[in-house]
């Protein structure tokens, strides 16, 4: 076994070439894996099994059982890719995919900015600003179960309900069913999901702008640089890679949100905030059809996977 | 930070910070309040009287103990599972060679984009087909083959910095892999694995969608939960209790170790902390 630990040994002389000659790799950084099949095999074994029943498993069964008929218990039967085209026949489907995108961008959009403004406003005074971002934080701990209890709770339509009682302050007699009415029912699902996602975009955007390196700040200081200024020219680009993660992770979480919605309003009233990872529970677990919500299962998967190329991209490349 | 620090900023945060507790001052006060004295709003103070009435019936009305030691004990397991598996693989994947590594190092964390509703029909149909609809196997095997897709990522990136002369000093002295995995390695990546394992936990305590399709007669908190708004009407007080019940344990993790959540992108440098 040791023959395999020395194989980068032997180009040390390559890294000190004399300047101007071919600077060779060193190879250290490439053939010191260490060679011991029946280990390796030994340790990710349960891991293959796991992650093979849990994942590679399913997302094929999905994608096969996307092109059957499946009733309950009934045996299923080949119709190629009509459930597709049942979908996309279907209004209250197309209907489900115009609130997916509501309840995805806008969630995204409201927990993002509000986040990344409120990062800007704490980058200013980290210390006097930690009890309220822990406030603002700890929403993102909170189960998703208890969130959408919570705000049954603050949207209730009786007098016990905050959030009329506030508006009654104003305009007297006041009274809104914010989950019952379908108006409402999305935009109130849409602030609470915002509600609990808010943190992490300020947590991803606070880091990226505490990494800048305190001279720059300094430097834009003494250069006579007042705080809307560094805020402008320094911490705004300088976040934005946290910016970045913050979107793509928001957008992941909204399209397969499920709890929120089972939680506060069941998908309802009159499908109203059914989003596709929820259509697809309803179909496949409550009606049974299991080949229906198979099909939705695999509308769903494209999303994801669209929004998700640049990431898949840049782990693949890192996969080394 | 630098130069006079502008007022209006820290007000701004502090009066956010204020209305996004207010939901959760909302159920602990509904929890230890009379719910006569609720019912125009927790709000209200004409009449302010702490009673824990709520804390002790709700115990005797809904399974809600069992409940929570039963979600402690999936979670407990996935988190063990997760967190003695994802060690050995991400270091199989970082410092061995075999067939079909970068293959299968590439599927498994790309698979972290996978949202659950993919798994729950074919799983649905597996459980069902082996009799194993009610069996905690039937979450506890998801929960953890799921978490790979993360976990294993966050442990290989740490290891990336990992010091390879460690490693060839341990097989020079006559280490095997796997000795050098437990003797070498493991000791230095600590940090790592608790990372996964407090994520793990908070992500398995918290689930709710496997947990309700494939159990039936025992339920973990978060599916008792959505359970009991769905009976009575007008128990307020015993519901607001169990929702602090589900979530107080890993709310306090949470808060404990937020570091590792906030600070997770920028401290997976260095072998020990």
């Amino acid at each position: 076994m040791p023959e395999t630990v020395a194989t980068g040994e032997a180009d040390v002389g390559g890294i000190s070439s004399p300047k101007g000659g071919v600077r060779r790799r060193p190879l250290a950084t490439r053939g010191w894996r260490l060679k011991d099949q029946p280990a390796a095999w030994l340790l990710i074994a349960p891991v293959l099994v796991l992650f093979g029943i849990s994942v590679v498993y399913p997302l094929i069964d999905t994608i096969r059982l996307s092109f059957f008929d499946i009733r309950g218990l009934a045996p299923a039967k080949y119709v190629g890719i009509g459930n597709y085209l049942t979908l996309f026949a279907d209004p209250g489907f197309r209907g489900t995919l115009v609130t997916t995108l509501t309840f995805t961008l806008g969630t995204t959009a409201i927990s993002v900015s509000l986040g990344w403004v409120l990062a800007m406003l704490c980058a200013f005074t980290p210390r006097t600003t930690l009890p309220f971002r822990v406030m603002i934080f700890t929403t993102f701990g909170i189960s998703e179960a208890v969130s959408g209890y919570m705000w049954i709770n603050i949207l209730r339509p009786d007098s016990a309900g905050l959030l009329n009682t506030v508006i009654g302050v104003f305009a007297p007699g006041f009274s809104h069913a914010w989950l019952g009415d379908p108006n409402t029912a999305l935009w109130a699902l849409i602030f609470v999901a915002s509600w609990s996602g808010v943190g992490l975009p300020l947590m991803l955007c606070l880091a990226a702008v505490q990494s800048i390196p305190r001279s720059v700040l300094e430097a834009a200081y003494m250069d006579g640089a007042r705080p809307a200024a560094i805020m402008r020219h320094i911490m705004m680009p300088l976040s934005m890679p946290g910016v970045r993660v913050a979107i793509f992770i928001n957008l992941l979480g909204a399209l397969r949100a499920f709890d929120i919605i089972y939680v506060m309003t069941g998908g309802g009233p009159v499908r109203a905030t059914e989003t596709v990872g929820y259509f697809m529970y309803r179909e496949s677990m409550t009606q049974f059809k299991l080949g229906y919500g198979a099909a939705a299962t695999v509308v769903l998967l494209v999303a994801v996977l669209v929004i998700s190329i640049p990431a898949i991209i840049q782990r693949t490349a890192g996969a080394r | 930070m630098i130069g006079r620090t502008p007022w209006w900023s820290v007000t701004i945060v502090a009066v956010v910070g204020c209305i996004w507790i207010i939901p959760v001052v909302g159920i602990v006060l509904t929890s230890i309040r009379p719910p006569s004295e609720v019912a125009l709003g927790w709000w209200r103070l004409d009449e302010f009287t702490i009673t824990f009435d709520a804390w002790a019936r709700v115990w005797g009305q809904f399974p809600l103990a069992q409940a929570f030691w039963f979600t402690a004990l999936l979670a407990g397991l996935a988190t063990a599972g997760t967190m003695l598996l994802t060690p050995a693989a991400a270091y199989a994947f970082h410092f061995l060679k075999f067939p079909f590594r970068r293959l299968m190092l590439i599927l498994i964390i790309n698979a972290f984009v996978l949202p659950q509703q993919v798994v729950i029909i074919p799983l649905f149909q597996l459980w069902r087909d082996l009799k194993m609809i009610d069996n905690i196997g039937a979450v506890l095997i998801p929960y953890v083959g799921l978490s790979f897709a993360w976990s294993i990522f966050l442990v290989k990136n740490f290891l990336e910095d990992f010091p390879k002369e460690l490693i060839e000093a341990a097989r020079i002295d006559g280490c095997s892999a796997i000795s050098t995995l437990r003797h070498v390695v493991l000791p230095n990546a600590t940090t790592p694995i608790f990372a996964v394992g407090i994520l793990q936990f908070l992500w398995t305590w918290n689930a709710l969608l496997l947990p309700m399709l494939y159990l039936r007669s025992n339920v973990p908190l978060p599916v008792l939960l959505t359970k009991m708004s769905g009976t009575y009407e007008s128990n307020w007080d015993l519901q607001s209790v169990a929702a602090i019940v589900t979530t107080i344990v890993p709310l306090l993790m949470f808060l404990v170790f937020q570091r590792y959540f906030a600070a997770g992108a920028q401290t997976r440098s260095g072998a020990k902390e």
